[in-house]
């Protein structure tokens, strides 16, 4: 069984936004929501990174942790799904996520949040595998017709990489090897990696 | 009477205790985030650790903090939540009806000694009771939605299951945001109800000398309209606590409408929470003695008035002070 993993490969990422946009368009997210963004550091100075992000599918995740209603489940794939029909849009599962992925529409009076809505990778909700109901609440569901997530599938400079996590690996280490440095992965601490610090 | 004055006291007095509380919270996360300096140069390990401390970068999706790519605050704030909030505060919650279940066993309800003379006299007005009333309900939907918010999962989770909490909290979140501030708004009125009432008076310092007579048999101890157990219940828990509870929340609703970072909420959400459980635990006291514990207290402000035999013994000072043709207030 696959363990679905995300990799932004920030040596890659040219902040183009592209991922944003087709996740946004293939799953037609509310208004004001996206599932998945792009934040640029230190912009315009010798040492901007860009890093798209989205929902991590954390193996012990925090918001699952604090729902009230337990609304969060892991599927086989090691994918973090939520049931929108049981979510009372309390927030505080964006209170606990460390990349502020849960996003909440307006939704009634006083600014009310609606029903939280996140990056699925692609993997739809509780209800049958692209049913007219799970498209509507969650998007579509790529894993079920043996797809990746499409916002790493259609990355141009292939920096947001989605899939088993060995896949993955593997292919990143291929990167690590070319460049003789493993930076750009996610929270590498170069300080500790002579090959990687402040070089190339 | 120096009306006026003490209420700006008390307010300052509030106000005071709210913003040390949140400073202490903040400083929590900014300590955290002084790690290990770089050495000198090594700018590409500083941006990883700007990013790790939350340092905000630049995004084309706009809205509040979308450009922080990790707040590691959240996974304390989840520990914290999770364990020492929900562990303490339902073990104070728990031992406190235990305390009440155990006194009510040993010692009973506080009957009246002599029998009733069937002569009544004015304790509450009618705009009294219905402050009263209107906050003793709105502040049990509060405290049954809010229990629910932190509890239920533990609690009703098991037995109704991840669909079932959400039918009942969506109504409960419901109830628990708009009655927020009607919850406010009594308790404001309550606190300018009963201030004068619960001045200091002589009197008090004998009552707690001799702990509101709870432990000795029989001993009543004179007191003015309101004993000194009830002025802190009006001071610490109405006062104090409820403003608290009543501010925090405030603050934590309307979540479109302001945009507040993560960290004030998650620090707010704590700071609630907390609160009302001490808020619930002194309920506890209150509700058990204004029902089943002292007989004829639940009548009184039901009806606003009390016999003159429970009057003079259970509040002397002020039954002397009304048969005296005086206001019976301090």
């Amino acid at each position: 069984m696959a363990r679905m993993k995300f990799l932004c490969d920030a040596e890659r990422c040219i902040e183009c936004n592209a991922c944003v946009t087709a996740c946004k368009n293939e799953h037609e997210v509310q208004w004001g929501v996206n599932r998945r963004r792009v934040v640029t550091i230190n912009d315009g100075e010798p040492t901007e990174k860009s890093l798209s992000v989205a929902c991590m599918h954390c193996t012990d995740a925090p918001c699952s942790a604090v729902c009230p209603v337990d609304c969060f489940y892991t599927t086989e794939d090691g994918v973090v799904l939520h049931n929108k029909d049981a979510c009372i849009g309390c927030g505080y599962c964006l209170f606990a996520c460390p990349f502020g992925a849960p996003q909440f529409p307006q939704d009634g009076a006083f600014g009310e949040r609606g029903k939280m809505d996140k990056c699925t990778f692609c993997g739809g909700g509780p209800e049958e595998d692209n049913s007219p109901a799970e498209r509507a609440k969650y998007g579509r569901n790529r894993l079920a017709e043996g797809k990746l997530p499409l916002c790493a599938e259609m990355c141009s400079t292939k920096a947001l990489l989605a899939g088993d996590a060995n896949e993955v690996a593997d292919i990143f280490r291929e990167r690590v090897v070319a460049r003789g440095s493993n930076r750009g992965a996610w929270g590498q601490n170069l300080q500790f990696n002579p090959l990687g610090s402040g070089k190339g | 009477m120096p009306l006026n004055a003490l209420a700006a006291k008390a307010i300052r007095w509030w106000l005071g205790l709210v913003v040390s509380c949140c400073a202490l919270f903040a400083a929590a996360p900014a300590t955290a985030a002084d790690g290990p300096k770089a050495s000198p140069g090594d700018a590409v390990a500083d941006y990883w650790r700007e990013v790790r401390q939350g340092v905000p970068g630049l995004s084309q999706v706009t809205g509040a903090e979308r450009g922080v790519l990790i707040n590691a605050r959240g996974e304390t704030w989840r520990q914290q939540r999770n364990g020492p909030l929900k562990r303490y505060g339902g073990m104070v919650l728990l031992a406190m009806l235990g305390i009440i279940v155990l006194f009510y066993l040993v010692k009973g309800p506080m009957k009246l000694s002599e029998p009733p003379t069937g002569r009544k006299i004015q304790r509450f007005t009618p705009f009294e009771r219905f402050v009263h009333w209107g906050t003793a309900i709105t502040f049990i939907l509060m405290g049954l939605t809010g229990l629910a918010i932190l509890f239920g999962r533990t609690v009703l989770g098991p037995l109704i299951g991840s669909g079932g909490l959400g039918g009942l909290l969506a109504l409960g979140k419901l109830v628990h945001n708009y009655l927020g501030p009607v919850f406010l708004a009594f308790t404001i009125l309550l606190i300018f109800a009963f201030l004068r009432d619960n001045v200091w008076q002589k009197c008090d310092s004998e009552w707690i000398a001799k702990a509101g007579g709870m432990f000795s048999s029989g001993g009543h101890i004179p007191s003015g309209r309101f004993n000194f157990g009830e002025k802190t219940w009006f001071w610490l828990g109405v006062t104090f606590l409820g403003l608290f509870v009543a501010g925090t929340g405030l603050l934590l609703n309307f979540p479109a409408l302001i945009d507040r970072t993560r960290d004030l909420m998650q620090n707010l959400v704590l700071l609630h929470a907390i609160g009302a459980v001490l808020l619930l635990t002194m309920s506890f006291g209150h509700i058990y003695m204004g029902t089943v514990g002292v007989q004829g207290a639940l009548e009184s402000m039901k009806t606003g008035e009390v016999d003159e035999t429970w009057a003079r013994e259970h509040h002397e000072l002020w039954y002397d002070d009304v048969k005296a043709g005086r206001s019976g207030r301090p």
